[in-house]
């Protein structure tokens, strides 16, 4: 065995050394298809390397015949494989020269097949054997060549070009050391399998070294791949480090943070998020989890955002309840984002949580002492509103005794009119329910504690409010003008703590006027669209014509117990300050240009639609 | 001069209000004549109806106590029954001291409805019996001459014929003849009745 052996043979050793590695890698990582065109080229090129072996070492015409009718077949996957690298991985190259190549080359494969002996030779006549720079006897073919031959030659001058092409776009993109070692690599080696048609056309005489042209190229690529797999390695290094920093921060700032794969239905979550929603350690965790662990009055909602943010692309937020495994609340806001695929289909949703339950607390305690203060307030502004309201009252009872005691006069005159009954019984029936919303306006002025935050119509209001207090205006000889705009958006409130603002403006106007001659006395109440930033807002306003209020106190009429009255407790306006506030609004005044002075207040449209509502008592701890 | 049924006028601005109590007058005999405010009753009210007036005190515009005001400048006698839905106690002193009939609180019963409507217009028929009778006296008092009127104020005091003619400087016949045309002209047999007509028509004795 001479040094002939040796080198081939290792040549062949390292090829299929490389194909095995990358085998393996591919099979863990199927989607890189560029891992096993790489392993198929090396083990094509270690096929070629055992078939040259093999020629040289031919004793017979016959065999060598066969052999080289039967390396086509690894040089067809070699180049095949080749041109699927340089598309794959160098994202270069011309498709239709991709597509000659390879069409070229299984032209070529199938008319070797058809020819005897094969492609290359019309016949071998003998094989000349002699010793090659000190090595052992090698045998090289003696003999006439087939023309169809030239195909294979032409194939090999469009994988030349088809290199340098790539090589240039490659250089030109600015990659430049794949453009040097892996281009240049390819062109090299695409030269210096030429050879093969000068020993077949008899011009030099030397054995076939295919497999040192190839396999030069294919350990270019291999140290390609290699050089990714490097830094592949080095950004998962980085990418662990930067994990650990920010699983470092959530775990600081008492962040849970999750990724939820939507198309497996599978919750990846901290042990600092699992520790928040009461997940048990190993516990496997899906959405229908997540639900179940939310408060049931919050699920409907929470699923509603989720749903929202699913579908539109949204930032996903919301505040919501959870109930622990020994059934204390917790509150916790979320936030999340949606990642999409390329058909726009959610395919992950990323996101941390965080514990809120203080700030809520403080949040829920401020809104209960708010409502507190609005429900005492109220409760004052009916008793000095009784008279009216009284009045309000009277009128249906006393319609409903005179219609009453009427159609007993009417039957006891024993010539009933059934018409004037009729009429008498209506009269009844609709004055009774008068008195009935009275009454249940009452109820709802008297109530304590909840708060109703619903879509309203502020014009209703508006119109409620005039109802209530209406026998007051007649009594002070107020005359209410009403501008109210047609198809007013809607708002979100509670109907009783926007009326009792209304209420009291309105109060405080006509106490304003009260020294105003009749005619003066007027109130004008008017509701408009406001067009400011953001989505827009409703505006309310009442002008009297009253006295007007000094400049230096226009801020500080709202701070509470600021009053000019003799009786009461300047507590009206900042009440209603409170109150609009909590309705995300404004309440705010000017004095008029002639007299007077007007106050005005705004709440955003739409309101806190899609928020979970908060209720009073919303924390059990 | 009176219409022969006595009409009660009804005033409120609340409907519902103003045809129950129409109604329950109506069902009782009455005629009813309902207005919505008093501007509206007083475009059409004639002051010679027989009746009396049911009102509301609490009205927008012109109220209750503003349209009694209104009618007493016009030297109406209409009787008013007011109605209110609050028992405010310095409003109804305000009503009966200008002469309020009544003064009822909302829900009224209908028999105190209908005794009040009842006593205001008996005294509505009273008041214009005397006002009728009280006009003739004037009208009787017109064709005295103003020597016999004089006459006539000495006469009332009791005074015999002789001293007033002694007071006017005349004759006793002369008084005597004066005396006799005034108690013709005024319809009377005795000085006692002429007496009560001068009261009546507020007279004074010389």
């Amino acid at each position: 065995m001479s040094w002939i052996t040796i080198v081939w043979s290792m040549n062949a050793a390292a090829c299929l050394t490389l194909a095995a590695l990358y085998l393996l890698v591919w099979c863990k990582q199927r989607e890189n298809w560029v891992h096993l065109v790489f392993s198929s080229s090396a083990v094509a090129a270690a096929a070629i390397a055992g078939f040259e072996l093999g020629m040289m070492h031919s004793e017979t015409v016959g065999r060598y015949e066969a052999l080289v009718r039967w390396i086509h077949v690894p040089v067809w996957v070699l180049i095949v494989s080749f041109v699927s690298f340089v598309r794959l991985y160098l994202h270069a190259g011309r498709p239709w020269l991709a597509w000659s190549i390879c069409g070229l080359r299984t032209l070529v494969l199938i008319l070797n097949f058809i020819f005897t002996p094969n492609l290359n030779f019309r016949e071998i006549t003998r094989l000349h054997q002699f010793s090659w720079w000190g090595g052992e006897v090698i045998s090289v073919p003696i003999g006439v060549a087939n023309p169809w031959g030239t195909l294979s030659s032409v194939s090999l001058l469009l994988l030349l070009v088809f290199f340098i092409d790539a090589t240039i776009t490659v250089w030109r993109r600015g990659d430049r050391r794949r453009a040097l070692v892996v281009g240049c690599s390819m062109i090299f080696g695409a030269i210096l399998a030429w050879h093969v048609p000068l020993v077949i056309w008899g011009l030099i005489e030397i054995p076939f070294f295919l497999c040192f042209a190839y396999s030069g190229i294919v350990a270019a690529m291999g140290y390609e791949l290699s050089n990714d797999m490097a830094q592949a390695a080095r950004l998962a290094g980085r990418l662990e480090a930067s994990d650990k920093r920010l699983n470092l921060a959530a775990d600081s700032a008492d962040l849970g943070l999750w990724e939820w794969d939507i198309k497996c239905n599978e919750v990846w979550i901290t042990d600092k998020g699992r520790s928040l929603f009461g997940f048990g350690a190993s516990e496997k965790l899906d959405f229908d989890r997540f639900r179940s662990s939310l408060h049931p009055e919050d699920r409907e909602p929470v699923l509603k955002v989720v749903q929202n943010s699913l579908r539109t692309g949204a930032e996903y937020q919301s505040e919501y309840r959870v109930v622990l495994p020994n059934g204390k609340m917790r509150w916790i806001a979320g936030r999340g984002h949606v990642e999409f695929n390329g058909n726009g289909q959610p395919v992950r949703m990323r996101g941390a949580s965080l514990d809120i339950t203080q700030r809520k607390q403080a949040e829920l305690e401020a809104a209960r002492q708010r409502n507190e203060m609005a429900h005492l307030s109220r409760v004052t502004m009916l008793g000095e509103l009784s008279g009216s309201i009284a009045h309000e009252l009277n009128l249906p009872l006393s319609a409903i005794l005179s219609n009453a005691q009427a159609g007993q006069r009417v039957l006891a005159n024993g010539h009933a009119d059934l018409t004037e009954l009729k009429e008498i019984l209506n009269d009844i029936v609709s004055e009774d329910k008068r008195a009935g919303e009275v009454i249940r306006h009452l109820r709802l002025w008297l109530k304590k504690g909840e708060v109703h935050q619903r879509s309203l119509r502020i014009n209703k209001v508006v119109q409620d409010v005039l109802k209530l207090i209406h026998s007051d205006l007649v009594n002070q000889k107020v005359t209410v003008n009403c501008e109210l705009a047609r198809n007013l958006p809607a708002v979100t409130g509670d109907p009783v703590q926007l009326q009792q603002v209304l209420v009291n403006l309105v109060v405080n106007a006509c106490d304003a006027m009260a020294d105003c001659n009749t005619p003066e006395r007027r109130l004008l109440i008017r509701t408009e669209t406001e067009n400011g930033n953001g989505n827009g807002a409703v505006l309310v306003s009442v002008t009297d014509r009253g006295g007007s209020i000094p400049e230096a106190k226009m801020e500080q009429i709202f701070e509470p117990f600021f009053t000019t009255k003799a009786k009461g407790m300047g507590l009206g306006l900042s009440v209603c300050h409170t109150i609009i506030a909590a309705h995300r609004g404004k309440l705010w005044a000017t004095n008029n240009a002639d007299r007077g002075a007007t106050f005005h207040f705004s709440l955003p449209i739409g309101g806190s639609d899609g928020e979970v509502v908060i209720t009073n008592n919303a924390i059990s701890s | 001069m009176t219409a022969p049924t006595p009409t009660v006028f009804v005033v409120d601005d609340y409907a519902p209000v103003r045809r129950s109590i129409s109604r329950v007058l109506h069902a009782t005999g009455f005629a009813v004549a309902a207005f919505a405010s008093a501007e509206e009753f007083l475009a059409q009210y004639d002051p010679r109806t027989l009746g009396c007036l049911v009102l509301d005190v609490a009205m927008p515009a012109l109220n209750g106590l503003e349209l009694q005001d209104i009618l007493a400048k016009a030297g109406s006698v209409l009787p008013i029954i007011f109605l209110t839905g609050t028992a405010d106690i310095p409003k109804s002193v305000q009503a009966m001291k200008h002469g309020a009939s009544d003064f009822l609180t909302k829900p009224v019963n209908d028999e105190d409805l209908l005794a009040a409507v009842r006593v205001a217009i008996e005294k509505n028929r009273s008041v214009r019996q005397q006002q009728t009778e009280l006009s003739e006296i004037r009208a009787r008092l017109a064709t005295l001459t103003p020597r016999e009127r004089e006459v006539l104020e000495y006469v009332v005091t009791g005074k015999l014929n002789k001293q007033i003619a002694g007071d006017l400087g005349t004759v006793e016949q002369t008084v005597k003849v004066h005396r006799a045309r005034v108690m013709q002209k005024m319809r009377v047999r005795s000085v006692a009745e002429l007496v009560r007509l001068t009261q009546r028509c507020g007279i004074s004795a010389r």
